[in-house]
């Protein structure tokens, strides 16, 4: 019990406990669709282009949250506007806009400094998160739930059976635009935390993990949050302990990819026999 | 044209479907062209030809999916502005849709009330009620809480039926809604058929198999490219008709 509480005697420890909650809980309720819609590739372009922003605001000494806000609208709008191209399909699209993003930031970062706010920006600093930056992430966070909330029949629409959708009247391409907005709301609240990279862990290993044992979207929904925020606190706890606090976003990573590898074997037994279904 | 037969009912009583001269191309490759035929409320016709002969690209044009010359019309209306669209139910070849996706055979029906409602709207009791009503209609009120992964074949079929009937659509069209399901079923669904067909629901069925063709639909369009012949089962199936349909008199592809 010790183990688990002394940590967050430290004041720093506690903000970044509080911070990892709201990554934990925010990022698998995203997730979830964009597990279910296959967009997992995306939100990992968009994590890594969201640094050109950072890189832009960062020069220019500008907020770098609103830096990487700006710069996750822009990449959602190229995408959507360039996805059309059929010959290269979304998929190349996704991978050309995100390392270009990417390039840009550690070029424009790293001509300024030495390379420790890069590392910063990349891997977070969650032991330096201030409570003003809290505030900014419980409030965008509390956005993009209550957005998830309200589309949930939308979105549950245009994802199973998008042509249904669009015959009675919901905006599929609508629908698909706010999930990319709200995957730049993840990005941004992960940065001051994991980073930039491993904002795609929270993103999509808890809700993978969960459709896993799951049958329905509340279920899937509620263990994604669940596993999402155990692994985060589990994660920041191992790394107090097992290094001093260094490298917690690393170990929130490798926490959560044990949980999925466990429940991938755990559940191979009931996905196995998966031959013709029964007649009527 | 395609070769003119006894144009069964649809003449005289007004239409709930109108097709006139329908073309889709694909790029360069012209899929179908001069498609024209009116269907009256509570026909059941059955749409054949063989894979390829655009079946289902008449069944998308119909619901303004892909995008075509000529116009279509239902209950009158100029189709495919949002609203007129929602009184066509497509149903997709069943190994379009992924059934693990997480939801229940009473959610999944219980989507076709969308169109009466908005997008910030909950599904009120009403609608539930409606699903509920639509699921026991088809005889599956059972099944509600069941996922898609753990429905037979037929039972999927009709859950989608099911969702049709919560949509209130006047014209169901299902594309090869019949292909894999066994005999029981495929005589169920037909009693179903009959039943919507006898509340004025019009359908329009595709399949490639002519022996059920034959036996249970009142009314054959035969599709290959263009709509080749329409009228009763037997004039549409004669050996002529169907040389220029599949190519060859009388042979239905194997499946």
């Amino acid at each position: 019990m010790r183990l688990l509480t002394e940590p967050f005697q430290l004041e720093f420890m506690r903000r970044a406990l509080l911070a990892t909650i709201i990554v934990g809980i925010v990022a698998p309720v995203v997730g979830t669709w964009v597990v279910l819609r296959r967009m997992a590739n995306l939100g990992d372009a968009m994590a890594h282009g969201t640094l050109a922003g950072v890189g832009v605001a960062y020069a220019a000494g500008f907020n770098v949250v609103l830096g990487a806000l700006g710069a996750g609208v822009v990449m959602a709008v190229l995408l959507l506007a360039l996805s059309a191209n059929r010959r290269l399909g979304s998929e190349a699209l996704i991978a050309v806009l995100g390392t270009a993003g990417f390039a840009a930031g550690v070029l424009i970062i790293s001509r300024l400094d030495s390379g420790v706010e890069l590392s910063h920006f990349l891997f977070g600093q969650l032991l330096t998160v201030g409570w003003g930056d809290l505030a900014v992430n419980a409030a965008l966070g509390a956005g993009a739930i209550v957005v998830i909330a309200v589309l949930f029949h939308e979105l549950r629409m245009a994802t199973f059976d998008h042509v249904h959708a669009e015959q009675s009247g919901v905006h599929v391409e609508l629908v698909h635009g706010v999930l990319i907005a709200l995957l730049a709301v993840v990005v941004v609240i992960s940065l001051r935390t994991v980073g930039t990279i491993l904002s795609v862990t929270m993103l999509v290993t808890p809700p993978a993990t969960a459709r896993l044992f799951t049958r329905t979207l509340r279920a899937m929904t509620g263990w994604a949050v669940a596993l999402g925020v155990a692994e985060g606190v589990a994660g920041l706890i191992l790394s107090y302990h097992l290094s001093g606090g260094a490298a917690p976003a690393a170990t929130i990573a490798l926490v959560a990819a044990g949980v999925f590898a466990v429940a991938f074997v755990l559940t191979l037994p009931r996905r196995q026999p998966h031959h013709h279904r029964p007649l009527a | 044209m395609g070769i003119d037969l006894d144009n069964v009912g649809a003449v005289s009583e007004p239409a709930v479907l109108q097709v006139e001269d329908l073309g889709v191309a694909y790029g360069h490759r012209q899929i179908l062209s001069g498609v024209t035929f009116r269907a009256a409320p509570g026909e059941l016709i059955g749409v054949i030809g063989p894979n390829g002969a655009g079946k289902s690209t008449l069944f998308k044009a119909i619901c303004g999916l892909v995008n075509h010359t000529g116009t279509v019309t239902v209950n009158g209306v100029h189709c495919h502005d949002r609203t007129e669209r929602m009184d066509l139910a497509y149903i997709a070849q069943r190994n379009d849709s992924d059934l693990a996706f997480p939801i229940t055979a009473g959610e999944l029906v219980l989507t076709g009330r969308r169109r009466f409602s908005a997008w910030y709207r909950r599904p009120t009791p009403d609608d539930r009620d409606a699903a509920c009503h639509a699921l026991a209609e088809v005889g599956l009120a059972g099944v509600a809480d069941r996922g898609l992964l753990e429905l037979s074949g037929g039972q999927l079929q009709r859950v989608y039926l099911a969702r049709a009937l919560a949509q209130e659509a006047t014209v169901v069209l299902l594309d090869e809604a019949l292909s894999g399901v066994d005999q029981p079923t495929t005589a169920e669904m037909f009693e179903l058929f009959a039943q919507l067909a006898g509340r004025g629901t019009t359908l329009l069925v595709a399949t490639h198999d002519l022996a059920m063709a034959r036996r249970r639909f009142g009314r054959c369009l035969a599709i290959n490219g263009t709509l080749r012949a329409d009228g009763t089962p037997d004039a549409v199936l004669a050996a002529d008709v169907l040389d220029a349909t599949f190519g060859t008199a009388g042979h239905a592809p194997a499946h």
